[in-house]
């Protein structure tokens, strides 16, 4: 299992038929309240709006629902059948002990649990009303409306900061300068633009770890998600770069949904409007964060978050 | 589950030794009163000042708890149960400095009437029948809150109405004592000590209304301090 390893967006897609699919899209759209992301994960493009706005700063998440989740590797069950909600635009934070499947449960939701050999998931996951796990949904597109940040900071090594960011993106922009005001809004948007405008050529890896860390949150941004699932981002880093990424989850939630794993209780409380506890493969609790740590419904909920047992 | 009762064994101590100093404040209290109590029936002027000097005692608890809150907030960061623990902790040791306060109210007007003052023996005897309540209402609000008793928090209302009833009972007294003018002044003082003893069984009152906040999360005062209390 490699969770650092990043996800080649789009460099398994022909962008030869991409075209074809966006023109199909335009005819076909479906009305509703999420065509864009309906377009997409159903293997299909949704047009980029006429003014050539990257939509990076306009977009709105979209809300993710768990319905009987169970994910196992092989025949050993992680997670045991779990009903959840995270809502459009809030920030969701995951807590529990080691083990209980935290980690496990958020890469069910943009299908990366599947990529270990012999797991799999079971259950649904509806990005809004869409299934990802419906055979016909294109499992890449999943995993551009579904972003993931991971523990460890992991830009292209080789890439310069620009290149890094404009990875996902490189395939499927027709002009260079459109290319270019993409990568700028994502580094924008990840609050990194300020620091990295002079060293675009630079390599990625020379950056500190926490403007590592927001590299690759720029990375997920460019290509225009609508859920950011975040694995313990901030465990590399110093209060300092933790805090600045604390400061970007807020900024980001008005444009996505984010979903967070961390060990960091005080983290969840500062960032977090909802917050879910799990143990041992099972939801036991999830309502508002203020509430999971005044106020805890389940007495197992009060004594971890209390300290006394994990 | 998989319990660790040793998780935060350190704090849990530092929590527990902190609620022993705060809860250790009411019996310097229940002290107090019963002094000023005494001093009051046997109008000793020399033991109303050591409960003026030992006001000290509680206001330095007062300061010890305070800084140990400050100290568990920023160190230990607690939550849930604990938080509420902590915050009612830090509500229980403002009354108990406002209790210790009142004991001093009581005890400075006692020299003001002399060492031989004109007592109205029914006025004095209803003034005991306060200070007895007020005493008993303190220990109850330090046992509910120990035990975490709901019931036994609540229960303190029913001690408390009584307490006002002898208030007012001592304020129409005060009106109707006579035209003797030092007869009068020392009625007023008297009325001032059930103020102050009616002061301290509201504060018991808010320990116990604490007690239910930290087992239920919820804050509900007990009974309706902004209904009109008579001539009180």
């Amino acid at each position: 299992m490699t969770p650092e390893r990043p996800i080649p967006e789009v460099t398994d897609v022909d962008p030869e038929s991409r075209t074809e699919q966006e023109g199909e899209a335009q005819g076909s759209a479906q009305p509703g309240a999420v065509p864009a992301a309906r377009a997409r994960i159903s293997g299909q493009r949704a047009e980029p709006s006429a003014n050539g706005d990257t939509g990076v700063q306009a977009k709105r998440g979209l809300s993710v629902k768990l319905e009987g989740l169970r994910a196992f590797y092989g025949a050993a069950e992680q997670v045991k059948g779990i009903d959840l909600e995270f809502r459009a635009n809030e920030v969701t934070a995951i807590i529990g002990p080691s083990g209980c499947g935290k980690s496990t449960m958020i890469r069910c939701i943009n299908r990366m649990h599947e990529e270990i050999p012999g797991a799999h998931a079971q259950g649904r996951v509806l990005l809004e009303d869409l299934d990802v796990y419906d055979p016909s949904v294109d499992v890449v597109a999943v995993r551009r409306a579904v972003g993931m940040v991971f523990q460890k900071p992991n830009p292209f090594p080789t890439m310069s900061v620009f290149d890094n960011v404009a990875a996902g993106l490189r395939l499927t922009s027709r002009r260079r300068g459109d290319l270019r005001a993409k990568v700028e809004a994502a580094l924008r948007g990840a609050g990194l633009w300020e620091e990295v405008a002079e060293r675009l050529d630079e390599p990625g890896a020379g950056l500190s770890g926490g403007q590592q860390q927001r590299l690759c949150i720029a990375r997920s941004l460019a290509v225009n998600p609508e859920v950011i699932l975040m694995d313990e981002p901030c465990s590399a880093l110093d209060p300092v770069a933790t805090l600045k990424i604390e400061e970007l989850i807020d900024e980001l939630k008005q444009r996505v949904t984010i979903v967070i794993v961390t060990h960091n209780m005080q983290q969840a409380a500062r960032v977090a409007d909802r917050t879910a506890f799990m143990l041992d493969g099972l939801l036991v609790e999830v309502g508002p964060t203020k509430e999971i740590f005044t106020k805890p419904g389940d007495p197992r909920t009060e004594e971890y978050v209390t300290g006394k047992f994990g | 589950m998989d319990t660790h009762a040793q998780g935060r064994a350190h704090f849990q101590a530092q929590l527990k030794e902190l609620e022993a100093n705060a809860l250790g404040g009411l019996d310097l209290i229940v002290e107090q009163l019963d002094r000023v109590l005494e001093a009051l029936h046997h109008q000793d002027v020399e033991l109303a000042q050591m409960v003026i000097a030992d006001d000290d005692r509680v206001d330095g608890r007062y300061l010890e708890v305070h800084q140990g809150i400050l100290s568990l907030l920023a160190l230990q960061a607690p939550v849930a149960g604990d938080l509420r623990l902590v915050a009612a902790l830090l509500h229980m040791i403002k009354h108990i400095e406002r209790m210790g306060d009142q004991c001093v109210n009581i005890a400075k007007l006692i020299p003001l009437s002399g060492y031989e003052p004109p007592v109205h023996q029914e006025m004095l005897d209803a003034l005991a029948k306060m200070g007895a309540f007020a005493r008993s209402e303190v220990v109850q609000s330090k046992a509910a809150f120990a035990a975490r008793d709901i019931e036994l928090a609540e229960d303190l209302v029913r001690q408390d109405r009584e307490i006002n009833r002898l208030n007012r009972e001592i304020f129409n007294m005060a009106i109707e004592i006579g035209d003797d003018p030092d007869r009068r002044e020392w009625a007023m003082h008297m009325t001032l000590v059930a103020r102050a003893l009616e002061r301290i069984g509201d504060n018991a009152v808010d320990i116990g209304e604490q007690v239910a906040f930290v087992v239920t999360g919820l804050f509900r005062e007990f009974s309706d301090s902004s209904r009109p209390l008579g001539a009180a």
